[in-house]
């Protein structure tokens, strides 16, 4: 068992290390601007220039603090757009890809259930979820001290935590076009385009009387300045998005198994 | 129970009949060559045994496994080993990678026996194989498990003419040892090297099942003969002769060149042009695609 979750992650570690690099000298520059940028008078003044759905998308709250200021520049960014979009377009690949270069007769040659020979890969993106889930807070929690602020240490594990339903969900998406488009490039450009216009529409329709569609996307289940600012860890939400992800997840797999691959 | 059984077997894509109520079997031990033209359907019947596409109407069992039945068709898959037309790997692996993998889910006592006869550079990645290292590294992992069913579309596509020996002999072998395959081809020579039995595909219908001998026999020889006088269709006229061209040789020296496609005893045909001035006298087998056209072409969308 797990053989093909096993090399997909091996497959996977390096770009994951590559990332995890990245995304930790990103955090690390925006912790290091910190200090001097809360030192600027006016800020919240010049925060509330910003149209309200701006400020909506960014999850702008408080920029002074140090868990507002991270929670808008690295996690709205980085995880909630960024690492979104990458894992629907990472997903988008699994099955599309192979598909469409015919490597996918070989694979499916082998004694194994297409549903297990997907599942697998798709888990293989627990790779990537959890490096830069891991390298990410720690080089945080370290620039944090070097400038002399203070962070939850808590609220920084939760915010790592819970952008891992999040990150599923986005993933999930990916896979469902995966299965149903058979070229590789234009499922990857269905599942960023989705993933993207859902975080548009979560951002645009929020206070206004349409909010409650803003339900349907991930987005509204994973706040990180709720949680860096408040403290609050929204349970319920990572509960939807598995839930989410369980149900796109399983109609990937079904439509999967009964497709005639051409 | 044969190793292959096809019942009915017809898939549409689309408007597009790709195979219409195909009915064979292969039998255990056979080497069964699967031939038709470019676009008959072959690898239509090849992607539905392999569970890759579900048939639209009629069925086919592999190892007695209904392809329509995934449970029973992975436990079968243990025992089968597939190539396809043009073999596709994770471009980025090595060689040895992919062979790893597939060892992991499907087992590899053969694999080192296999390397020797045919050795694509296992750590080079894939990415960097010609297409013979491909076709190569298809067929070690199409055989390192063993199977007792190995089904092949167009095995030797790729493989220099050394390999595709090597690859014959290979096939030889694991014929002698029991292993039942079904292959695709449409090179002809290659089909009555190595199989026992066709099943002839044209225009998604199966046209007919028959022992490789008998289809050579009835086939007969391809006849060239040149003579240094003039001679017409009737100077070779007789049972078997079909077919005839007469050309006139060139300049006045009167050499008459003529073929013709003979079946029947070889000794008659001799004997009858024992008497011309022969200049040259071929008679070799008669390219399988003439016996197509002369048995099933006219008989083609009747």
């Amino acid at each position: 068992m797990l053989e093909f979750a096993r090399y997909d992650g091996r497959k996977r570690l390096r770009g994951s290390l590559v990332m995890a690099a990245g995304l930790a000298a990103f955090a690390a520059l925006i912790v290091w601007v910190y200090p001097s940028f809360s030192a600027m008078d006016n800020i919240d003044q010049f925060v509330e220039a910003y149209p309200e759905p701006l400020i909506e998308a960014f999850g702008i709250r408080s920029l002074t603090t140090i868990g507002g200021f991270l929670a808008t520049e690295i996690y709205s960014f980085g995880w909630v757009i960024l690492l979104g979009l990458y894992f629907a377009y990472a997903a988008a690949s699994i099955v599309a890809g192979d598909v469409e270069d015919e490597r996918m007769d070989m694979l499916l040659s082998l004694p194994v259930s297409r549903v297990r020979l997907v599942g697998e890969r798709f888990a293989a993106l627990g790779v990537p979820l959890l490096v830069v889930n891991v390298v990410t807070p720690v080089v945080v929690y370290a620039g944090v001290q070097f400038v002399d602020a203070s962070i939850d240490a808590a609220d920084l594990v939760a915010v790592h935590a819970l952008s891992v339903p999040y990150l599923l969900a986005c993933a999930a998406i990916g896979l469902v076009f995966s299965v149903v488009l058979s070229r590789e490039s234009t499922a990857q450009r269905a599942a960023l385009g989705s993933v993207f216009g859902l975080f548009l529409l979560e951002s645009a329709l929020a206070s206004t009387d349409l909010e409650w569609l803003g339900a349907l996307t991930p987005m509204r289940y994973y706040d990180p300045t709720a949680v860096l600012v408040d403290g609050q860890y929204d349970l319920q939400g990572a509960t939807v998005l598995l839930g989410a992800t369980a149900v796109l997840l399983a109609g990937a797999l079904l439509l999967f198994r009964r497709k005639d691959i051409q | 129970m044969a190793p292959v059984e096809v019942e009915g077997l017809t898939k549409h894509y689309g408007d597009v009949v790709a195979n219409d109520a195909l009915s064979f079997e292969v039998e255990a031990g056979e080497v069964f060559g699967y031939l038709g033209p470019n676009g008959a359907g072959k690898t239509t019947t090849i992607r539905t045994l392999m569970g890759f596409q579900s048939p639209t109407a009629g069925t086919a069992r592999l190892l007695g496994a209904d392809v329509r039945d995934e449970g029973a068709h992975i436990e079968a898959r243990r025992r089968i080993g597939y190539l396809p037309e043009s073999p596709a790997f994770d471009e980025s692996a090595t060689g040895r990678e992919l062979l790893d993998l597939h060892a992991a889910v499907k087992g590899d006592e053969r694999r080192d026996e296999l390397l020797e006869l045919f050795s694509p550079p296992l750590d080079r990645p894939i990415r960097e194989y010609s297409t013979g290292n491909v076709q190569m590294l298809g067929l070690v992992q199409a055989f390192m498990h063993d199977p007792d069913l190995v089904v092949m579309d167009e095995p030797t596509s790729g493989l220099d003419p050394l390999k595709v020996q090597q690859f014959n002999e290979f096939l030889r072998g694991e014929q002698r040892a029991g292993t039942t395959v079904f292959m695709s081809s449409h090179q002809l020579s290659e089909v009555r090297r190595v199989c026992d039995r066709v099943g002839v595909i044209r225009e998604a219908e199966l046209v007919t099942t028959e022992r490789v001998d008998a289809l050579l026999r009835r086939s007969g020889k391809f006849v060239r003969l040149r003579a240094a006088e003039p001679l017409d269709a009737g100077d070779v006229a007789m049972d078997g002769v079909h077919d005839v061209q007469v050309r006139p040789g060139d300049g006045d020296d009167g050499v008459t060149e003529m073929t013709f496609t003979y079946t029947g005893d070889v000794n008659p045909l001799v004997e009858r042009v024992a008497g011309y001035d022969l200049l040259d006298l071929d008679v070799e087998e008669a390219p399988l695609e003439e016996v197509f056209m002369r048995f099933y072409g006219g008989e083609a969308g009747a």
